[in-house]
């Protein structure tokens, strides 16, 4: 596992699995705007796309993809030195209030006509302002558990945060001292 | 408990090999975003007449006279096309791009 540096200030980082030709962010991306790869997508998973957002055509559901992708990944690109990463991640769980250490994150557009935005780009908290991005995925369902794809991003994070452990780029002592604050 | 400078340190030990093209590619994709939907809509078009006539990749090769790599590439709408090859398209397919005639 390798990490490339995202933003110049090295607040934001994107991971670099083995054997994968570019980093996560890359990754998620590139599909996002692959018009075949979207459509194979959205037509297996129709069901969702219609029991959960009401939509029963793929290729708007395509042009919504391409639409949203465009979107974030110009927040990402723009994020200037002084940009608050702590308004883009938001953690994954929405009912958490507390910080955790090593916390799993979520990015996505707050804002979208007619339905909200499938997209969401996942990362890993390290400190207060500092992210490392996972992966990304189209989330149609309500919980990422119900879907193998959205289930991968998740054990792809839990991969994530125990590399991070076990080669004391957050050591254990940090996160034990976290948690008895 | 670690500083930031601390962890960025430690993250910086493990590059990658070869440089990321996301920052290229993300700006590329920004300043060619008009003609690259033009291109996606052609991909799209391209599949949904493609499941209609049940005419694979490796066909669809065979009639526009080019390699199924490039029909891939097409299909992922990410190709700067020419006049002439929307054309093989539209013959290959039996599809109409352009629409209608300028007077």
């Amino acid at each position: 596992m390798r990490f490339d540096s995202i933003t110049e200030d090295g607040r934001l980082w994107s991971v670099r699995y083995e054997n994968q030709e570019d980093n996560a962010l890359f990754m998620a991306f590139d599909q996002w705007n692959d018009i075949a790869w979207l459509r194979q997508f959205f037509k297996e998973n129709l069901d969702d796309l219609e029991s959960y957002f009401h939509i029963t055509n793929v290729n708007q559901a395509i042009y919504d993809t391409l639409d949203d992708s465009e979107q974030l990944e110009c927040l990402i690109m723009d994020i200037s030195p002084d940009a608050d990463l702590e308004a883009i991640f938001r953690p994954l769980e929405n009912s958490r209030t507390s910080e955790m250490l090593l916390s799993r994150e979520k990015a996505r557009l707050q804002q979208r006509p007619h339905h909200a935005s499938w997209l969401r780009i996942y990362a890993i908290r390290l400190e207060k302002g500092i992210y490392i991005v996972t992966g990304g995925a189209i989330k149609l369902t309500r919980t990422m558990q119900e879907r193998e794809h959205t289930l991968l991003e998740l054990q792809k994070m839990e991969q994530v945060r125990k590399f991070l452990l076990e080669n004391g780029i957050i050591d254990e002592d940090s996160f034990i001292e976290f948690l008895n604050d | 408990m670690k500083t930031k400078d601390e962890i960025i340190a430690r993250l910086k030990k493990y590059p990658s090999d070869t440089p990321s093209k996301w920052a290229e590619t993300a700006r590329w994709r920004k300043e060619n975003r008009r003609w690259l939907r033009y291109s996606q809509q052609i991909a799209l078009m391209m599949l949904d007449a493609m499941e209609k006539q049940h005419i694979s990749q490796r066909q669809l090769a065979e009639r526009m006279g080019c390699s199924q790599q490039y029909v891939s590439k097409l299909l992922k709408g990410q190709e700067n096309l020419s006049i002439e090859t929307i054309t093989k398209i539209e013959d290959a397919l039996s599809l109409t791009v352009f629409q209608g005639e300028y007077v």
